[in-house]
């Protein structure tokens, strides 16, 4: 049982002479020192897995070691279980974390790691061997115990700080990007194996990475942050679908969602439409709901539409020109690398919808088009998504 | 190609004949040692044999000569290097790890303190301390440790710190959350990791303290106590003529178990027993 609480976290490092001569970051600069985090509020339920994602230098770790405890919180305060947490000692907090580099003793063998948090916490040797041995199965490294780390894989290496991690059986689990020093296939397969270890351990789960597929993949909840900011918290589902502005809605979603300029306009039943390249397109009725419920002025925007919702079928009137690029045929589908209204962007075609078709060569010009349902309709300076907040309303 | 063997020759020469005259001296003292007195100067490089030959008449000599037991300068010795090595070893690995884990004004200003007495040549000092060291009562073998606490804390610090720089912090990080307070995670965690850099600097110190003659003989109260190196050089004094035959014994026999040390201790010197620890 934990659930932990942020609330109005704020992390600020002071002022070094570095900051203020000349301004080497994106993150908010005060009186009092950089701000690397800012206004942190989420309340995790037990046994949830939350994600925090973002770009380099956002304030992910920072978070995350504000929970652990070896970061000082600012200001603001943390709670587990409804414990204030704030001058706790990291080792009194029940919490275990897994690090990027994995940070194991060196000197000591993998199963001399694992018992060493038992061993500090006095637990009695038969109780230490069963606890080592059933995690070192779980994690299938039980043939490693007697190795010393520097004897092992990266893989091997990270399945021990895991295990070290796990074997007190801590409350909260934390992981600072665990996998990102692992290859592309180890980490497929890691990933797989944290979700698998989750179902066996009843801890809830805070995990730091960059990748937006870990975070999709993994995450009950997603925060995505940048700059120290929180741009979003939701489920997978809801970040894909809603993303709250263009800052979410790029970094979720692999190829990125194609941004074009284009004007929201208004028929005269009240309808929302967006046009792009001529092309005017009535958004569906949730959307239009959403709009005329934050009494939406018309405008211009920035329309983004993400590379697989983006369709080849003719439908008149409504077709966006451009020209194509790259054609990348990845097996079930094929990446078009396409310009159009002078932007780059992607498309992705089921391979079964080109058959019979014509190839795609570079430079033959491509027609295309979404449907309304698909389309997410930002603000053009701010970048926020209309549908959920609107500052450019005029009164 | 072949410039480059050819420089490599050159090398392995001009390496061997560095190597001859820094190993000569002491097959000069192992020749003499065992070599009978009278020989010693007119037949310095020359293998003892036939008539030169001296047995161990030197070492039975020398040990026994004078009035102070030889036994006594080497128990104390023994005592002086290996409590003031255990004392530096210590305290400034302790107080390294803090001086790099701590970034702030006191910290970096003992730093540099520290670097600084590296720099500051013995005899500048040793009168004043000396007479300090007489008046705190440091002048015995159980006390003159912390004189060379003090004078060897400024390499060892520097050492030490470099090395502790290398660590990732993530380790310490790991060990705090793992529940290891400040001391355990030192004893358990750095000190272990910091085996390398012991090692290196426990021979430098070792090896120093063996064979310092200036501090002991200018801080230790004469009378009472001697080291090997002053119980040497006392060999000499009451005939006005010196048995140089003793003396190379005891010189032979005062370097042999630094040597037999060192040997021990080289295969200890792995570099990068971190390795591993992070993703190499
Ligand atoms: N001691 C410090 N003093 C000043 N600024 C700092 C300090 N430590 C971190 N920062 C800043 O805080 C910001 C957040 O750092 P943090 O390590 O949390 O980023 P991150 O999201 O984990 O990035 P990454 O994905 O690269 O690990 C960074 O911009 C960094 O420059
Ligand atoms: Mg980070």
């Amino acid at each position: 049982m934990a659930t932990v609480s942020l609330r109005h976290i704020v992390k600020i490092y002071p002022n070094s002479g570095e900051t203020k001569k000349h301004k080497i970051t994106n993150l908010k600069v005060t009186e009092e020192g950089v701000l690397a985090v800012q206004d942190f509020n989420l309340e995790i339920a037990d046994q949830e897995f939350i994600v925090l994602v973002g770009p380099s230098g956002c304030g992910k770790s920072t978070t995350l070691r504000m929970v652990a405890g070896l970061e000082e919180i600012s200001k603001g305060e943390l709670y587990i279980d409804d414990k204030l947490m704030n001058d706790v000692a990291p080792k009194d907090r029940d919490i275990a974390m897994v690090f990027q580099n994995y940070a194991l003793y060196p000197h000591m063998t993998v199963r001399q790691n694992m018992e060493f948090p038992l061993k500090l916490r006095k637990v009695p040797k038969d109780e230490i061997d069963r606890a080592v041995d059933q995690a070192a199965e779980v994690l299938g490294i039980t043939q490693y115990l007697d190795r010393k780390p520097k004897a092992l894989s990266g893989g091997q290496r990270q399945r021990v700080a895991i295990g070290r991690a796990i074997v007190r059986e801590p409350k909260v689990l934390l992981m600072d990007e665990p996998l990102s020093n692992l290859d592309a296939k180890l980490r497929n397969q890691m990933r797989a194996e944290i979700i698998k270890l989750r179902q066996r351990i009843h801890a809830t789960f805070i995990y730091v990475t960059h990748d937006q597929t870990e975070a999709m993949t993994l995450g009950d909840r997603i925060v995505i942050m940048k700059d120290g900011v929180i741009q979003q918290i939701g489920t997978p589902q809801e970040v894909y679908d809603s993303p709250v502005n263009m800052f979410v809605a790029g970094f979720i979603g692999v190829p990125q969602m194609n941004f074009y300029d284009g004007n929201l306009i208004k028929s005269a039943s009240g309808k929302y439409s967006v046009v792009v390249d001529g092309a005017e397109i009535e958004l569906s009725a949730e959307k239009q709901k959403n709009l005329t419920d934050h009494k939406v002025p018309e405008q211009a925007v920035t329309v983004g539409v993400r590379p697989e919702h983006i369709t080849l079928k003719e439908v008149p009137g409504k077709m966006i020109k451009g020209t194509v690029d790259v054609s990348e045929l990845m097996g079930s589908s094929v990446h078009l690398h396409i310009n159009a209204c002078g932007k780059d962007g992607v498309i992705i075609v089921p391979t079964l919808d080109l058959k019979g078709n014509k190839t795609f060569t570079m430079g033959s010009p491509i027609e295309f088009t979404f449907g309304g349902d698909v389309a997410h309709v930002f603000a053009k300076e701010s970048g926020k998504n209309l549908e959920f907040s609107n500052d450019t309303v005029q009164e | 190609m072949k410039s480059s063997q050819r420089s490599k020759t050159t090398l392995s020469v001009v390496l061997g004949i560095i190597c001859i005259i820094y190993v000569l001296p002491m097959v000069v003292v192992v020749l003499n040692s065992f070599k009978l007195n009278t020989y010693v100067k007119t037949d310095t490089f020359a293998i003892p044999t036939g008539e030169m030959w001296a047995g161990f008449s030197n070492f039975t000599k020398g040990m026994t000569f004078g009035n102070y037991p030889f036994a006594a300068s080497a128990g104390y010795s023994v005592l002086i290097t290996v409590v003031s090595t255990a004392l530096i070893l210590l305290f400034t690995s302790m107080a390294a790890w803090f001086i790099a884990r701590v970034d702030d004004k006191v910290s970096r200003i003992v730093y540099y303190l520290c670097v600084f007495s590296m720099v500051v040549p013995f005899q500048m000092v040793m009168f004043t301390l000396s007479k300090t060291a007489d008046t705190l009562k440091l002048n015995t073998p159980w006390t003159i440790p912390v004189v060379y606490l003090g004078f060897g804390a400024g390499l060892a610090i520097f050492m030490f710190v470099g090395f502790v720089k290398s660590i990732p912090l993530e380790i310490e990080e790991a060990a705090a959350i793992d529940g290891a307070g400040p001391v355990k995670t030192f004893f358990l965690v750095v000190l272990p990791m910091l085996k390398p850099t012991l090692i290196s600097v426990g021979i430098l110190e070792i090896m120093w303290v063996w064979n310092d003659y200036l501090l002991p003989y200018l801080v230790l109260d004469r009378t009472k106590y001697m080291t090997i190196p002053i119980h040497i050089q006392f060999l000499k004094g009451s005939y006005g003529t010196v048995d140089l035959g003793a003396t190379m014994a005891l010189i032979l026999l005062s370097i042999i178990p630094v040597i037999v040390f060192y040997l021990l201790c080289q295969k200890h010197i792995i570099k990068g027993v971190a390795a591993g620890a992070v993703k190499g």
